[in-house]
């Protein structure tokens, strides 16, 4: 019994011994799956071509009778394929290069949505759900050089859904170090704004943080005018810069001056951001912006924000911040008002279950003086948002987090949970 | 006495079969994906942050003419794992992901083109200007032209992407 299992087990050995001496020695290797799957493929590409050389004989045939418009500048690479079906292995496909060709404009839609259910302890509030943003965003490059973007978002109200053009810029391309775009941006004040946007499926948390929401006014969260931007020379540190001139606020703090500016002063940004090339997910920078408000006829501030923000974001972990000091001086009393607001957020993505969950906690503060007479609708802000994030697929994820803040000075603190679906499609 | 004969059997049967996939897998291991590009452009030799930064997208010009022009292999392919692996440092879906939100924030137009095979990136990258691309090195046309990384050909020693 035992002479039969040894025979058995050098015969086995042998085998293994044998096959793995031999594999390298022919040269023709056993096929795996990925090179039938590549012989599939070029099969499929053959196909294609001979299709496309039946639809060019057509296309010849229905040009030689006159009775319709040939493409001038296709015509002479399908002529050119006819007349050489045996060399195409070392000759570029037509079908792919014509398929891979950028062809303008070449519209590419994407659309961004949330459910959410949120339910709180702070007096006179009702839980229950709500359907979030609906936003889509239109990319098309224009030619080489000239691209649109352009980005909608549907906001339910009691009475019907608030359409807004959130963005809506043109850009040339000189080269990497200038582009210049016009139209209406997010304003590049705060990492947040120009990260995230309006896809919540894009960010970790349920919302934004406080000192960035949507129809706050702690920062100018859109600018209409013009804007330019580029990489900065400066090798490893990974340098860059936006720079823009535009309407600033309206009368109304948390809007743009879409339809035209507020006075005839144009409020400007600048910043720089460094991504340096060694420590790859790392980000840091700074930025300033200057305007100057009319929030009621006769009343003028000047408004100078500085910010600066330091970013890792690699999801092993990931950490983001920012920090913004709003200064305000009021024309005609010289009267000076610094407010500030900073956030810090964590997370990480567990390495289990596919790398599917990811936790997370976000502090964030909020100060202003309570005599700023601009910030009226600002309040003071401490709290902390601890959750979790699961994406079901590559496209869709469930969120739930629960918040616990101070909104207001001696006000009592509020509990609340917040659960999301986020999507894009 | 029967369970240990075939316990033994079920053992040696593992040997083997382990022996053969070890065997198969080890047919693609270690070769060198090499980098190519469009005959007319302007550079040889890239540091791997460099190429990173090509196929970041943060550089999207190779000069003020001609812009870059991606080219990725399609999921499941060798080439592809390597370059997220090492290019990107990113899962599937992170590289999906990155790519969504490349084009939300207008930063890039479109997301790389991708191709099926080795034979139709050779083809892409010879016929459209300012196109890259990852490719298995004994699948590299001659004539193609290759990029040097961090100053090594795919072959050399310390070649990184592999």
């Amino acid at each position: 019994m035992s002479s039969r299992l040894l025979s058995l087990l050098v015969f086995s050995l042998a085998t293994s011994g044998l096959l793995a001496q031999s594999t390298p020695q022919t040269q023709e290797p056993e096929p795996s799956v990925q090179s039938l799957l590549e012989r599939i493929q070029r099969l499929e590409k053959r196909i294609g071509e001979l299709e496309d050389h039946q639809r060019g004989q057509a296309a010849v045939s229905a040009g030689s009778s006159g009775s319709a418009a040939v493409d001038n500048t296709k015509a002479p690479q399908t002529n050119a394929v006819l007349e050489q079906p045996a060399s195409h292995e070392n000759a570029p496909s037509t079908t792919a290069v014509r398929e891979a060709e950028r062809h303008y404009p070449s519209l590419q839609i994407r659309g961004f949505g949330d459910v959410d259910f949120s339910a709180t302890d702070k007096k006179g509030s009702v839980s229950g759900f709500n359907l979030g943003q609906f936003v889509l965003h239109f990319a098309s490059p224009l030619s080489e050089k000239v691209s649109y973007f352009g980005e909608l978002s549907f906001t339910a109200q009691p009475a019907a859904y608030e359409v807004q053009v959130e963005r809506s810029i043109i850009r040339y391309d000189y080269n990497d170090y200038f582009k210049i775009s016009f139209g209406k941006y997010h304003t590049p004040i705060s990492y947040w704004n120009t990260a995230f946007h309006h896809g919540a499926w894009l960010q970790t948390t349920v919302s934004r943080p406080e000192m960035v929401r949507f129809g706050g006014t702690f920062i100018p969260i859109h600018f209409v005018g013009l804007q330019a931007e580029g990489n900065i020379p400066s090798g490893g540190l990974g340098l860059g810069y936006n720079v823009g001139l535009g309407n600033g606020r309206s009368s109304i703090l948390s809007k743009a001056g879409d339809s035209g500016d507020a006075n005839d002063n144009r409020a400007w940004v600048a910043s720089v951001f460094a991504r340096p090339a060694r420590l790859y997910g790392l980000q840091f920078g700074g930025a300033v912006y200057r305007d100057k408000l009319t929030p009621q006829p006769g009343r003028n501030f000047e408004e100078l924000i500085t910010s600066a923000h330091l970013v890792w974001t690699k999801e092993h972990p990931e950490f983001l911040s920012e920090f913004a000091n709003v200064h305000h001086r009021d024309v005609l009393t010289s009267n000076t008002y610094n407010s500030q607001a900073f956030y810090i957020q964590l997370a990480y993505r567990l390495p289990w279950q596919e790398n599917k969950w990811k936790p997370y906690y976000r502090f964030e503060y909020i100060h202003k003086p309570e005599s700023d007479p601009v910030f009226l609708d600002v309040s003071d802000l401490v709290g902390s948002t601890v959750g979790v994030r699961y994406d079901i697929t590559n496209y869709a994820a469930f969120k739930g987090e629960y918040r616990n803040s101070r909104i207001g000075k001696d006000e009592p603190r509020v509990n609340g949970g917040f659960f999301q679906t986020a999507f894009t499609f | 006495m029967a369970y240990w004969k075939h316990a033994s059997i079920a053992l040696l049967l593992g040997c083997v079969c382990l022996s053969l996939l070890e065997n198969l897998a080890g047919q693609n291991r270690d070769v060198d994906v090499a980098v190519v590009v469009h005959p007319d452009t302007p550079v040889s030799n890239l540091g791997l942050t460099e190429v990173r930064k090509v196929f970041l997208g943060d550089r999207q010009y190779w000069s003020t003419n001609i812009p870059v022009v991606l080219l990725i292999r399609a999921p499941v392919a060798r080439e592809r794992n390597v370059v997220l692996k090492i290019i990107y440092q990113m899962s599937e879906s992170q590289f999906k992901q990155y790519w969504i939100a490349k084009i939300f924030r207008a930063e890039s137009a479109s997301a790389p083109k991708v191709v099926y095979s080795n034979d139709m990136a050779n083809d892409l990258v010879t016929a459209i200007p300012g196109a890259i691309a990852f490719i298995d090195a004994r699948d590299v046309r001659a004539g193609a032209k290759v990029l040097r990384v961090d100053g090594r050909l795919p072959g050399e020693a310390g070649y990184p992407l592999r």
